[in-house]
């Protein structure tokens, strides 16, 4: 999840009030915020990336003002007409049909303000953007930009100095070379033409979703900034403005339109929306029984407008507000600003017995006859190593189901038996005194149409005496005790066993499995000094 | 009630008893039991209390070269005295006695003079005084007269004497031992005098030292066998220590699953299992999880290799399910996409299946088993692990009693302090996790999270009633349990660990 910085002095300054630091680190929480780690200057937060708008400290701040009781109700953007414009060429709409601006005038900006906002370029660019693809952000000073702006196309060898780079490069430079060319170029694949921005001067300010010209970059003398998002989706372009909008106005700059023309493009609303609330479904819902005035209250606590309309409440939603789906939403709204502290647990009376899984019932029932056969229990991943499973145990691997992607090399294979990874516990445990006698009960994997999911059994014996007949007569003690149920075994072939001494267990005519002396071999891979025997049965097949 | 002895130790208390302060050696000595038994015995009386073992320097003297020849042919001095007393007049010319002891000559002079044995007029010595047997004579011999031909410093009394000999060239070696010294408590003292004069050694003349254990039982049989006749079964030391052996048992991570299941069965849940691996349809799609959204990301999740599902969900339920996925999110949903199968990434995929399949009214119903995520192992992260899910359909059911339900749940689990916390996932509205005070770490720990499902979940599966749902991971309970910092640990199957935790705690 990401993180953001709250640094004391900044809050201080942006609440306009002195609230006790106790008193704010303990409300943190209660707006949804994780504390990672506090210092005497700052505190680190972890928030969902539902809530875009934490993705500065003015956003978290605003929260915080709700809870604290200092400023209630939604937060309005005023936005003035502008008179800058932004021209969409048809060209873009194969590639990436949508942009939307605003400026953000009369401001000012220090070096922690321009690091916070960066941060929220790049939270929006994995969240509500999804990596780019769906939404990019530019943000520019505006000084440097000679309006009309064009959102066009232009073929891969167009030219400009991006961010981080001294020197003009083309765009196909720019997608071989530079870091975020190589990350997201992805998005534009299937494209000979590139959307870019460019302004009357024929100046290039950005190439979304790539990069942003070093032209327009902003520091801390910039004053007024022009925000642009281009998009696949429009809504979310809108969302993801109305996002930085927001921060900026807290900020304290002045916002102002930017006219937007052209292939169904159109100048941004950043409208609030409404939505109707019946008092009963939240107290239906939270299980209390507030007032029609205190849900409203509680509801400007979350900083949302609300008034009573009749019987039902009306909401009023800011823009930025991207996570409000629908009326279930504002429920949990109206249960933040009320309190979750002030939420007494209940008991609801239970309906019915409960009672465990007949699988899990007949488990616990061969867990306790192994371990009155004096077997341990062992625990291994589902997930394990080809090495394991097949290499060192020279089994055939001809129906391996492995996942895509893994980031450890030892979880890349879904088991198909259990006992290879039972003789990796025995290899791990050697200095450990003997006899040693372990089993386990797990799920495994068979590679059919569909895959098959299956229960298997198998235990292991190693001491200096151990031989096939000890563990048959396991099996055979095992099976009579649990289920009266008796079995033959008969020769077979198995490389990980001893040729010989080994056989396949039937029962009523039909194999479950196999028993045997772990080959020499086999226990050498696993650097084991001291005999092994043991068994795999399926119980999925036998019982289930 | 008297303490019971065994045989040996009852003749190592008798021994003492009468001599403090002997080497191990010593006792066997004068016991005539085995060193392997005394050194036994000797284990059992300090486990009792009975005897206290010094480790000390013992100085050791034994005969050189010379002193071996002294004992066998007398000293210089006496052989001199010997020889003068054979001669007529009891003297003799300088030179004959020089030719008689040879090389002995000088120190045979020095010592008779020394001990007023001779007198010595121009070239002629003459025998004079009396000639008993000097202190120097005693030690040799006593020395001489030891079997081991080895004699404690300690019990030779003369000890000028002593130091006589040691100044003769190889009269006399002296070499020091470390040893152990065994001595009898107060507690000893009073039990030896309880030891009878006669006792029954029947079972302890001397061992090989092959010994092993199951000789000692075979003999205890025996033993039992002969003694039945009378009645009388010898008793046995019953304070010794056993062997350590390890009792069978399940693993310690399975005892906690065991006792979460319990609990949600008591709070009157019924358990439901499904499997592994599911389509995304299940796992993400029904739970109201866009498909572009990053948690699906091959990154985060583990989606099998070449292998997709074929029919995922009935017609009706993909159906509306992706109409609220256009609704809500906005894009062009994807049937392929909802196909790809995946390792589960949690167990509400089972329970919301259920419920999709089920149509309950009202139903407690919960799931445990194991989750995937592709993560690196880590001291705090596992690319599987296990998860339970509860969920709760009811008319009237609330947040509160979703509260409540977990509430009673830690306490059962022992946990008594708890708070709530809202948070965010993507299938409930509203959302809360519990944190837990625990009182070993002295911090609040983040453990299951809770929500009631969103309306966008339940609706298009036809569920009409509020589902309240809660759970989290069970390694996380399993480490505070038992201490652990590492989460590998509970599934490195060392045996020193699992042979050692405790079943109760």
């Amino acid at each position: 999840m990401p993180v953001v910085i709250l640094y004391f002095d900044r809050i201080k300054k942006i609440l306009d009030k002195s609230i006790p630091k106790d008193k704010i680190i303990d409300t943190l929480p209660f707006i949804g915020l994780d504390i990672e780690d506090e210092t005497a200057d700052y505190i680190n937060v972890e928030y969902s990336p539902n809530r875009p708008d934490y993705s500065t400290d003015y956003g978290i701040i605003t929260s915080l003002q709700g809870l604290l009781g200092t400023k209630l109700g939604m937060p309005v953007l005023k936005i003035k007409n502008g008179k800058n414009s932004v021209k969409v060429d048809p060209s873009v709409s194969k590639v990436r049909p949508y942009v939307t601006a605003i400026e953000a005038r009369n401001g000012k900006l220090d070096d922690e303000t321009i690091r916070q906002i960066i941060t929220m370029q790049e939270d929006l660019h994995n969240g509500l953007g999804r990596r780019r693809k769906k939404a990019s952000i530019g943000i520019h000073d505006l000084e440097k930009i000679k309006f009309p702006l064009y959102y066009k196309t232009v073929t891969r060898d167009h030219s400009f100095v991006p961010l981080e780079s001294e020197t003009s490069m083309t765009v196909i430079e720019m997608l071989e070379k530079t870091e975020t060319g190589k990350k997201y170029r992805h998005i534009l694949d299937g494209n000979v033409k590139v959307p870019i921005i460019v302004d009357s001067a024929g100046q290039t300010i950005s190439l979304p979703p790539i990069a942003n010209a070093k032209l327009t970059e902003m520091n801390t003398k910039t004053c007024n900034l022009l925000v642009e998002v281009t998009a696949t989706d429009k809504n979310a372009a809108e969302g993801v403005l109305a996002v930085i909008a927001n921060t900026l106005q807290i900020a304290g700059f002045q916002l102002y339109s930017v006219k937007i023309t052209g292939a169904n493009n159109s100048t941004p609303a950043l409208k609030s929306r409404d939505l109707v609330l019946e008092p009963e479904l939240v107290n239906k819902t939270l299980g209390i029984e507030i007032s029609n005035p205190l849900i409203v209250k509680s509801l400007r606590k979350s900083r949302l407008d609300a008034k009573m309309k009749g019987k039902k409440i009306v909401c009023t939603i800011p823009r930025y507000r991207t996570d409000i789906f629908g009326v279930m939403d504002l429920v949990e709204e109206v249960a933040l600003g009320y309190g979750i502290q002030n939420l007494q647990p209940t008991m609801p009376e239970s309906v019915s017995a409960g009672e465990r899984n007949n699988i899990t019932k007949t488990l616990e029932t061969i867990r306790s006859l192994m371990i009155g056969l004096g077997y341990l229990e062992v625990m291994n991943f589902e997930l394990t190593s080809k090495e394991i499973l097949y290499g060192k145990t020279h089994r055939e691997s001809s129906k391996i189901i492995s996942v895509a992607d893994s980031k450890s090399q030892e979880h890349i294979i879904l088991r198909d038996i259990l006992l290879p990874g039972m003789i990796e516990v025995l290899s791990r445990n050697i200095h450990e005194s003997y006899p040693q006698k372990i089993f386990e009960i797990g799920t495994v994997f068979e590679k059919d149409s569909p895959i098959k999911e299956g229960i298997h059994l198998a235990c292991l014996s190693a001491h200096k005496d151990v031989n096939f007949t000890e563990v048959k007569s396991v099996l055979q003690s095992l099976l009579k005790t649990g289920f009266n149920l008796s079995c033959n075994t008969v020769a077979q072939k198995e490389l990980m066993f001893v040729d010989g001494r080994t056989g396949g267990i039937m029962i009523n005519g039909k194999k479950f499995g196999s028993l045997g002396e772990v080959d020499t071999k086999v226990a050498d891979n696993f650097k084991l000094r001291t005999p092994v025997a043991g068994f795999e049965i399926n119980l999925t097949d036998l019982v289930f | 009630m008297s303490q019971v002895l065994h045989p040996i130790e009852q003749k190592i208390l008798k021994t003492l008893i009468e001599k403090q302060n002997l080497t191990p050696e010593e006792l066997c000595d004068m016991t005539k039991l085995s060193i392997d038994q005394i050194r036994r015995g000797i284990e059992w009386l300090k486990f009792k209390n009975l005897a206290h073992v010094t480790e000390s320097e013992k100085n050791f003297v034994t005969l050189g070269a010379r002193g071996k020849e002294a004992h066998e042919k007398g000293f210089p001095e006496r052989q001199l005295v010997n020889y003068l007393k054979s001669l007529d007049g009891y003297s003799c010319e300088i030179n004959d006695a020089k030719n008689y002891l040879k090389n002995e000559f000088s120190p045979a002079i020095a010592n008779a003079k020394k001990n007023a044995w001779i007198e010595i007029h121009e070239n002629r010595m003459l025998l004079k005084g009396y000639h008993d047997v000097t202190p120097e004579e005693k030690i040799i011999k006593s020395i001489a007269s030891k079997n081991s031909a080895e004699m404690s410093v300690d019990e030779l009394e003369d000890k000028n004497a002593l130091d006589l000999l040691k100044k003769r060239p190889e009269f006399i070696i002296s070499n020091s031992k470390k040893s152990v010294l065994v001595n009898l408590t107060e507690k000893g003292i009073e039990t030896a005098k309880t030891v009878p004069d006669k006792i029954d050694m029947s079972e302890t003349i001397p061992e090989t030292s092959s010994q092993s254990d199951s000789a000692d039982v075979k003999k205890v049989a025996k033993t039992i066998s002969h003694t039945t006749d009378s009645l009388l079964v010898r008793a046995i030391d019953v304070e010794a220590p056993a062997p350590t052996i390890f009792a069978a048992r399940s693993h310690p991570l399975r005892d906690v699953i065991d006792e979460v299941r319990e609990i949600f069965v008591s709070l009157g849940f019924s358990e439901i299992i499904g499997n592994n691996i599911q389509s995304s349809f299940w796992n993400f799609d029904a739970l109201f999880t866009p498909q572009d959204h990053p948690a699906r990301e091959m990154q985060d999740t583990f989606y099998l290799k070449d292998i997709t599902s074929g029919k995922v969900a009935k017609p009706d339920q993909i159906k509306k399910v992706s109409e609220a996925h256009k609704k809500g999110w906005n894009y062009q949903w994807q049937n392929e996409e909802a196909r790809k199968l995946v390792l589960r990434t949690h167990t509400t995929c089972v329970t919301i299946r259920a419920l999709a399949d089920q149509q309950h009214d009202e139903a407690r119903l919960f799931s445990i088993g194991r989750v995937f995520r592709n993560e690196k192992l880590s001291y705090k992260h596992l690319a599987e692990f296990h998860q339970v899910e509860g969920v709760v359909v009811g008319k009237n059911v609330t947040l509160r009693d979703l509260m409540g339900l977990q509430t009673e749940f830690y306490h059962k689990m022992g946990i008594k302090k708890i708070k709530f916390w809202p948070t965010f996932f993507p299938y409930t509205e509203p959302s809360l996790q519990s944190m837990i005070y625990n009182e070993k770490l002295g911090k609040w720990v983040e453990l299951f999270g809770m929500g009631i499902f969103r309306p966008e979940v339940t609706k298009p599966l036809g569920i009409k009633n509020p589902v309240l749902a809660w759970g989290g991971g069970i390694e996380r309970i399993a480490m505070l349990r038992y201490g652990l910092e590492d989460v590998r640990e509970l599934y490195e199957n060392k045996f020193g660990w699992l042979r050692s935790v405790p079943k109760c705690q």
